[in-house]
């Protein structure tokens, strides 16, 4: 501070040891040897179009700097109310010299949409952020345990780093026959796609396993790909690696030449979305369906045995609501169920909350946690919890486990996470469930 | 004497008037003090005008062109309405061009004595308008921009770092002039894109508390300014500018990141807004039609009527009303020029 014309610029220290405690959540994080903001220099000295020809100069990247700074981004960015971070202050930084590129609030974007929906200036973080996450990825400045994921997807065509050919070993619990394709290459009316989560997480096998009685109950022709199967990358490619989502979607579109098949039909948003939106941009045009969608559209041959007396409050997938516009088939599924009493949450539908797991956020618990006060995931079940509901339902196989962890770690353990095929299995099988 | 519609001012307005008072079949006087028509724009050396980037020269000059063209049309450059008899339609009035005086038997009047622009030198802010050579207000950049020659006062260099400071003797109640000058942003905005266009290295900035681009200006001039001309804008505005290493140093807040801001410049434009140009206070007082308290002349039944002032017969257009636009000077000049010909229709 300047004292008496001796003016003598602030110390920068680093702190020795220091925790920082939520206020909302009480968790603590260590921030010890962190720069204090506080005594970093106030002042800007500069503003720039440099950073943003940067960001331009890459497909997609256009947009960033058509902000205006109106701010309606902010408020429904979900990493904004956990930490120092939203889309308008992001333009912000760049102007004034941030390096995306090497930035810190890169890798904090779950690609979740809202922004987009309320941007005046259309200014468009989904292609902006894996525009320059590319860039981030062949120069090496990735956070480590997302280029783990990037690894293990790449070695073993799964993002969990689990045994190819174990990935239809849930097939073995679902007490129904499921066809493979590789044994049995007759035409099929619905290709499966169990996509990595529901094949190999035990809580996404339950509800693999659950889905599977259901089709068979329903007479529904389907089969999977089993060892075939390979992730169709969506998240990879949202977090950076095109270049990976292209080398699968070869090996996919390959694999998927060799049978025959009406639609492909899959539990995950996010593959849902790479079918429906990016497999045409390059030619691959397949009728794809999220799972809630083809139940719903069976809703009235469904048959119920039994209740399930549950308040219940459904999480809209961001890929499956925002980016898709399917707001209506779980839902429906869900209010079909007897007994169920459905709870909507304040932030539902179009303006649905984040699980946190989109975009690579799934990988990257670890690294937000040195950036977040809570996990979004924390947040959500939070607000599910206030609804008084039962059971959290869910329609992303993402969100089981992410929800699961987040109940325990809120104290709300109360609250049950469930796929929704999972309620349905269930009530048809009228098994006797009761909270 | 034959009576006419008299236009007292011959700028965008008082020429859109004329025009329109003509096409209508009146006999019409306009009374100009320059020895040229055109009014501000002409005036004061406009390269384009806002929003279209179109030469003012080449766009006055066609609606000069249109008045001149008119029989029932008198020009009287040089000249000043000096004096008023009769409270009511006719008026006559004293004109003076030159040394000469002569009298005019106006069966209507119209105001189109238009604004001037804000003089830096009264900003509260220390701007240093007239301390330093390179800080310059919007019609000094547009004078540069006629001649093409974007470059430092101080040393004739090219500027590589030029800014714009919005709202400079407008929205301040302490300077008296509360109201917006409706035209800066997109004035600024236009300059700002020809700065670019003129020196593509250059990097623009433009402080300002709100952007008010209203109407088709938003897509017209500030996007493109923005998106495709990658002029940087900054919310927060510019409270001081001091020398340094002959250099401009900019200071204000950043308002959104909520954090002071020093930054060098080459060159600061000022944003000055609109006044009540002196003929419009003294035809005010001449034809005895209220202003209000900016010294602009009243509207006496808006909104729904743009032009009528407080004396029958007598009209007021463009930015003798107060802050205007073009379009402003063009509506209100055809709206006036009808009630103007309807006054003398009546006397018959």
């Amino acid at each position: 501070m300047p004292v008496g014309g001796n003016k003598q610029a602030p110390v920068i220290t680093e702190l020795e040891e220091a925790i920082v405690v939520s206020p909302l959540s009480g968790r603590e994080w260590d921030v010890s040897g962190a720069t204090s903001r506080m005594l970093e220099s106030r002042v800007l000295t500069d503003y720039g179009s440099a950073g943003f020809a940067r960001i331009a100069a890459l497909e997609g990247g256009e947009s960033l700097e058509y902000c205006y700074g109106c701010g309606k981004c902010v408020p429904v960015c979900p990493v904004d109310l956990v930490s120092e971070y939203g889309p308008r202050k992001i333009h912000r930084r760049v102007q004034t010299g941030l390096d995306l590129f090497r930035s810190d609030e890169l890798w904090m974007c779950t690609t979740c949409g809202n922004c987009l929906r309320v941007c005046p200036k259309q200014v468009n973080m989904i292609e902006v952020m894996p525009a320059v996450r590319e860039v981030a990825m062949a120069d090496g400045t990735i956070p480590e345990e997302l280029q783990q994921v990037m690894e293990k997807t790449f070695r073993y065509g799964n993002a969990l780093g689990e045994n190819p050919r174990r990935r239809h070993a849930w097939t073995k619990g679902a007490d129904v026959e499921v066809r493979v394709l590789a044994n049995d290459p007759r035409p099929v009316d619905v290709l499966f796609y169990v996509e990595d989560y529901w094949s190999y997480h035990p809580r996404g096998q339950q509800a693999a396993q659950a889905f599977a009685r259901i089709l068979t109950s329903l007479d529904v022709d389907f089969a999977i790909l089993g060892s075939e199967e390979k992730t169709l990358g969506d998240s990879q490619r949202l977090a950076g690696e095109k270049g990976l989502f292209e080398s699968l979607m070869e090996q996919v579109v390959e694999v998927l030449s060799k049978y025959q098949f009406n639609r492909i039909v899959t539990p995950d948003p996010h593959g849902f979305n790479a079918l429906r939106k990016i497999y045409p941009k390059y030619g691959h045009d397949y009728e794809a369906m999220h799972y809630s969608q083809l139940l719903a559209s069976m809703i009235d041959r469904i048959e119920f045995q039994g209740t399930l007396d549950a308040k219940v409050t459904f999480h809209d997938p961001c890929y499956l609501g925002r980016h898709n516009g399917e707001y209506e088939a779980p839902r429906k599924l869900l209010e079909a169920i007897p007994g169920v009493e459905l709870l909507e949450m304040g932030r539902c539908r179009e303006n649905s909350y984040c699980c946190g797991g989109g975009g690579g956020g799934m990988w990257l618990d670890g690294f937000n946690s040195n950036h977040a006060s809570e996990r979004l995931s924390e947040r959500r079940v939070r607000e599910a919890a206030e609804t008084g509901a039962d059971i959290l339902a869910v329609a992303c196989p993402y969100e089981v486990s992410r929800f699961e962890d987040a109940a325990k770690s809120t104290g709300n353990e109360h609250l049950r996470v469930m796929d929704i095929a999972e309620m349905l299995d269930i009530a048809m099988r009228a098994q006797d469930w009761r909270i | 004497m034959q009576e006419r519609v008299v236009v007292v001012g011959g700028g965008p307005a008082g020429i859109s008037a004329a025009i329109a008072a003509a096409e209508l079949g009146a006999p019409v006087t306009v009374v100009e003090k320059n020895a040229y028509l055109g009014g501000r724009p002409i005036e004061e050396n406009y390269a384009s005008l806002t929003p279209y980037l179109e030469s003012a020269e080449e766009v006055m000059g066609r609606l000069i062109d249109r008045l001149t063209a008119f029989d029932n049309v008198d020009i009287l450059t040089s000249s000043q309405v000096i004096g008023k008899s009769g409270d009511s339609r006719p008026f006559e009035l004293d004109v003076l061009t030159g040394s000469t005086a002569t009298k005019l038997k106006a069966g209507s009047i119209i105001i189109a004595t238009g604004f001037t622009h804000f003089d830096p030198g009264r900003e509260t802010q220390l701007y240093g308008y007239y301390e330093f050579e390179d800080v310059v207000a919007l019609q000094d950049l547009e004078a540069m921009l006629k001649e093409g020659k974007v470059v430092r006062p101080s040393n004739g260099e090219t500027p590589q770092r030029v800014c714009f400071v919005q709202c400079v003797g407008s929205r301040d109640r302490q300077i008296g002039n509360e109201y917006c000058s409706k035209v800066c942003c997109g004035v600024a905005s236009k300059e700002a894109i020809e700065v670019k266009l003129a020196i593509p290295n250059a990097e623009v900035f433009i402080f300002y508390i709100d952007m008010r681009m209203y109407g088709y200006w938003e897509s017209q001039l500030y996007w493109p300014a923005q998106e495709q001309h990658h002029v940087q804008y900054v919310k927060g505005i510019i409270t001081e500018v001091l020398p340094k290493a002959g250099k401009l140093l900019v200071r204000g807040e950043d308002t959104t990141m909520g954090r002071p801001m020093e930054v060098l410049m080459d060159m600061v434009v000022l944003s000055v807004g609109m006044e009540a140009s002196p003929g419009t206070r003294k035809m005010a007082v001449l034809l005895g039609v209220e202003q209000n308290k900016y010294g602009f002349i009243e509207a006496a039944h808006s909104p729904l009527d743009t032009v009528s002032t407080s004396v029958n017969g007598v009209y007021a257009v463009g930015a003798a009303l107060g802050p205007s636009d073009l379009e402003d000077c063009a509506s209100t000049g055809g709206l006036a020029a009808a009630k103007a010909v309807r006054d003398l229709h009546a006397l018959v």
